[in-house]
């Protein structure tokens, strides 16, 4: 586990440094477990950070979404870094936006925190539905011990731990400046049983499987606007001319914005899982981006996020691709 | 999907300029008939085609799509149907994840001198198509409120 005061003194030397802007990390949130983004822009504020379990939020997001306002004539951009804490699945995100050059690797510093896994808020939720008091996760060993309203409970790992912690293949940073904790070695892998599953299906039994799922969808854009992928400043579901789909909620309209996001992810999606972590009406995002993920692997041999030196997927290509689907 | 011996599939291909265009125009100037189901819009290039344009085809009442480029190497642009290549193996994939059938979606390289192969690769679009039926997974609907 992360020691809090370690983190807060870093934390504050980091923010101290003439060329850091602001710190970007976990702070506690206002009821029950949850923690939420803090946003330090001094020294002063270092106290309240945190790194728990419950921090579940990707951080990279952060850094490709903040606006950029135009500089004032006879002033000088503010090209000071920004420090950002990131956990394994975020360090990747970190990593395939410096792939795409999306900036450079010295306006970002990386405290980076080795993770062996975050709660799914939603199991947390369910089993303790009534804590609305500060409470507190930590993970000991293969147990989250929660304590709220005095008492201290401990819960097995395998209960309330992220799906994505179950496949998780990287879970020390691949990218930082600081190392905040020891190394974690491997501890899972991926081996796409769910996708490979429902890709056995017959077709009209996918369809139905998926319209349903579709057919939930509000379009509230939540799945886009958390994703540390999706950063283009001229988003194709925005455009008027020409107007790719239309903003109606229907089945037709809401396949194709899902078709849309999950092939912008196609070798970029890096698996923070924060795009079903947000969906208010649980359409199982992270299917389509695993079946994208597991193809890219398959057919191309490429992962995402793991090599800032590697050519982004789709604007590349090797002569002997596979074509066994070509007339 | 039952078999309608009445469908008669709209088929949406995009052909590039240089090869399959012409190749589809060698076709015709040879007076070799293929199904008429096929409608052309001629891009510069395969890596022309955006995987958006399929969707948004099947939305619009497409059947089936099919994406036809130089063979590899010959690219008239060098290397952009390598690129198209790759998209369209993936978005034909996630279309078939999806419960799209993976008969809808198409690709082929024809040159400019295989009118004849054109005429195989119609067929056997056409023919794909009409087993599977009309597409009526995500295509837009009149909406009766």
């Amino acid at each position: 586990m992360v020691d809090v005061n370690k983190l807060r003194e870093k934390a504050r030397e980091v923010i101290s440094r003439e060329d850091v802007r602001e710190l970007i990390g976990y702070r506690p949130g206002t009821y029950g477990f949850r923690a939420r983004p803090a946003f330090v822009m001094g020294p002063d504020d270092t106290g309240e950070l945190i790194f728990t379990p419950a921090c579940v939020n990707n951080l990279a997001s952060y850094i490709v979404l903040e606006e950029k306002l135009p500089v004032k004539r006879g002033e000088e951009p503010d090209l000071r870094k920004v420090a950002v804490m990131v956990k394994g699945c975020d360090s990747r995100a970190l990593v395939q936006q410096m792939e795409e050059k999306a900036y450079d690797r010295d306006r970002i510093l990386v405290l980076g925190i080795p993770c062996r896994g975050v709660v799914d808020m939603a199991k947390v939720q369910a089993k303790y539905p009534d804590v609305l008091e500060m409470g507190e996760i930590a993970l000991e060993g293969d147990k989250f011990v929660l304590s709220f309203n005095g008492t201290k409970e401990e819960v097995p790992r395998e209960e309330l731990v992220a799906d994505k912690c179950l496949r998780c293949r990287y879970p020390t940073p691949l990218v930082y400046d600081e190392l905040l904790d020891e190394e974690v070695e491997r501890f899972a892998d991926d081996d796409f049983a769910d996708v490979a599953e429902l890709e056995k299906r017959a077709a009209d039994d996918k369809w139905a499987y998926w319209e349903e799922k579709f057919s939930r969808c509000i379009r509230c854009y939540s799945c886009r606007n958390v994703c540390p992928m999706c950063y283009c400043e001229d988003c194709v579901l925005d455009r008027l001319q020409p107007q790719w789909m239309r903003r109606s909620v229907d089945i037709s309209e809401n396949t194709a914005y899902h078709i849309s996001r999950a092939y912008h992810l196609a070798g970029r999606c890096i698996q923070c899982g924060e795009c079903q972590r947000v969906c208010p009406v649980d359409i199982p995002l992270m299917e389509l981006n695993r079946k994208f993920y597991k193809d890219v692997e398959d057919l191309y041999d490429y992962e995402p996020g793991t090599n800032v030196e590697n050519p982004p997927l789709l604007s590349t290509f090797k002569v002997e691709d596979k074509e066994d689907f070509i007339m | 999907m039952a078999e309608n011996k009445d469908f008669e599939p709209n088929i949406v291909a995009f052909l590039c300029n240089w090869c399959s265009y012409a190749g589809a125009d060698l076709a015709g100037t040879s007076r070799i008939t293929y199904p008429s189901n096929v409608r052309v819009i001629r891009v510069m290039c395969s890596g022309r085609v955006n995987p958006l344009f399929v969707m948004n085809a099947l939305q619009q009442g497409a059947d089936g799509v099919l994406i036809s480029g130089c063979h590899p190497g010959d690219c008239h642009y060098m290397h952009g149907n390598y690129y198209a290549r790759r998209r369209f193996n993936l978005m034909r994939n996630f279309l078939e994840y999806l419960g799209v059938e993976p008969e809808r979606v198409r690709m082929s390289w024809v040159s400019a001198s295989e009118g004849a192969k054109w005429k195989e690769v119609i067929e056997e679009v056409s023919e794909g198509i009409k087993k599977v039926g009309p597409m009526d997974q995500f295509k837009r609907r009149q909406l009766n409120w």
